[in-house]
């Protein structure tokens, strides 16, 4: 049995809304697979901007929003990250995926160009 | 005879008689349209009290980005040393204000505004800039084939910390025939004492044909996949079409200009979060792609 698990990395300013943990559950609830979130904040206020130094940072380390799903069932949870890039569209960068497994990381690449909301 | 006494710094200031105006000439022509629209805006900017300058970008030497990342990831240190970029960036930085003139040959502005673009890593983020106004003049032959002008000057006053305030385009094709068009000199002689006013004013107000996107007035939009969304190319604002009665309207949501990849939050989170971070990401893959990019030194030398 094949088991999908992606991670996707949002940076400031990427997610078109909030993310809610109310709303991950319940895309949870109605694609039937796992989500964990967490967000990661090392921003600090200077001359009226939230500013982080990140050029010698651990992409994992910097100020983040983590959504990870993962299921075993590859059609739910494809549906999921479609829901997902819908909602806040798809993550940027080339290391977004970053702790993704190779089968999931695949699905939510491939659906980026489609539904990836760019 | 009465001797003649110097004028204070701060009188001089707020007559204007200190603002210094940079035209950059981004066509190879000497004396071509371009050349002459710009000339003939700095005579409008002069009338102002402005100090000015020109600059054809083809007399000096604006090497390719060479794509090092060292600007990024070393903090404003450009590899290419041995051109004459680094010229034209402190000429734009003494000034108050600049007036861009390029001609448009096929559908965009010449190679050499392009080239000056990606040089811009060095400059980095907005943040910090002192803000100034810009303007732009663009001759063009044929009507219909200027798509990419304006986002293009955008995009470069932009990375330089300027304000477009106002951008005309003119319609004239030899050699010096501009100068048979009263209308598009006047409206050149016009843009230049504007930018002059509104440094002195300090207010960069945009003037100029409001467009369809609220944040660089471009008509470009980009519909995405969804074919629901639209958006600005240029700035990334997004909104949504509508037809009533036969017209296409364009709405973009108060947030829209949040969205602006101008804005300088959202210019600092580009480099802040999707450039410099690549460092980390380049390093720990160090060794895979020394591997995997071996087969490829030898294949097709050059």
């Amino acid at each position: 049995m094949t088991m999908y698990f992606a991670k996707l990395r949002y940076y400031p300013g990427d997610p078109l809304e909030e993310i809610r943990e109310s709303d991950l559950k319940s895309f949870e609830k109605e694609y039937r697979v796992k989500i964990s979130y967490e967000k990661i904040e090392n921003r600090e206020t200077k001359d009226g901007l939230l500013m982080e130094r990140t050029l010698d940072k651990r992409i994992e380390d910097i100020s983040q929003e983590v959504i990870a799903l993962s299921s075993d069932q590859e059609d739910t949870f494809s549906k999921c990250i479609i829901a997902l890039y819908k909602k806040y569209r798809s993550p940027r960068t080339p290391y977004s995926l970053m702790g993704s497994n190779d089968a999931g990381q695949k699905i939510a690449k491939k659906l980026m160009n489609r539904h990836g909301g760019w | 005879m009465k001797p003649c006494t110097p004028t204070p710094p701060q009188i001089m200031e707020r007559r204007g008689l200190n603002m210094k105006i940079l035209a950059l000439n981004g066509s190879f022509r000497k004396n071509g349209n371009t050349e002459i629209l710009l000339k003939q805006a700095l005579m409008g900017a002069e009338t102002e009290g402005a100090k000015v300058e020109i600059l054809r970008l083809t007399d000096y030497r604006i090497g390719p980005c060479r794509g090092c990342a060292l600007c990024l990831f070393r903090e404003n240190v450009c590899q290419v040393q041995d051109d004459d970029v680094r010229f034209i960036f402190s000429k734009v930085d003494e000034c108050d204000g600049m007036i861009l003139g390029a001609p448009c040959y096929f559908l965009e502005l010449t190679a050499v505004v392009k080239q000056l673009i990606d040089r811009c890593w060095i400059l980095g983020h907005k943040i910090g800039k002192v803000e100034k106004p810009a303007t732009v003049i663009v001759p063009y032959a044929t009507r219909g084939w200027i798509p990419y002008v304006s986002f293009q000057s955008t995009l470069l006053l932009n990375l330089m910390g300027l304000t477009k305030i106002n951008e005309i385009t003119i319609c004239t094709q030899g050699i010096s025939e501009v100068v048979l068009d009263q209308e598009a000199m006047d409206l050149a002689y016009d843009l230049g004492k504007e930018i002059a006013l509104a440094i002195r004013a300090k207010d960069f107000t945009y003037h100029g044909d409001l467009g369809i996107c609220p944040s660089c007035h471009d008509r470009l939009v980009r519909i995405l996949q969804d074919n629901e969304t639209i958006e600005c190319p240029t700035c990334g604002v997004r909104g949504n079409l509508s037809v009533k009665d036969g017209k296409i309207s364009a709405q973009f949501e108060g947030k829209a200009w949040a969205q602006s990849r101008f804005r300088p939050d959202v210019q600092y989170n580009h480099f802040t979060y999707h450039i410099a971070p690549s460092k980390d990401y380049f390093l720990r893959t160090k060794e895979e792609r020394k591997i995997k990019t071996e087969k490829y030194k030898e294949y097709l030398k050059t």
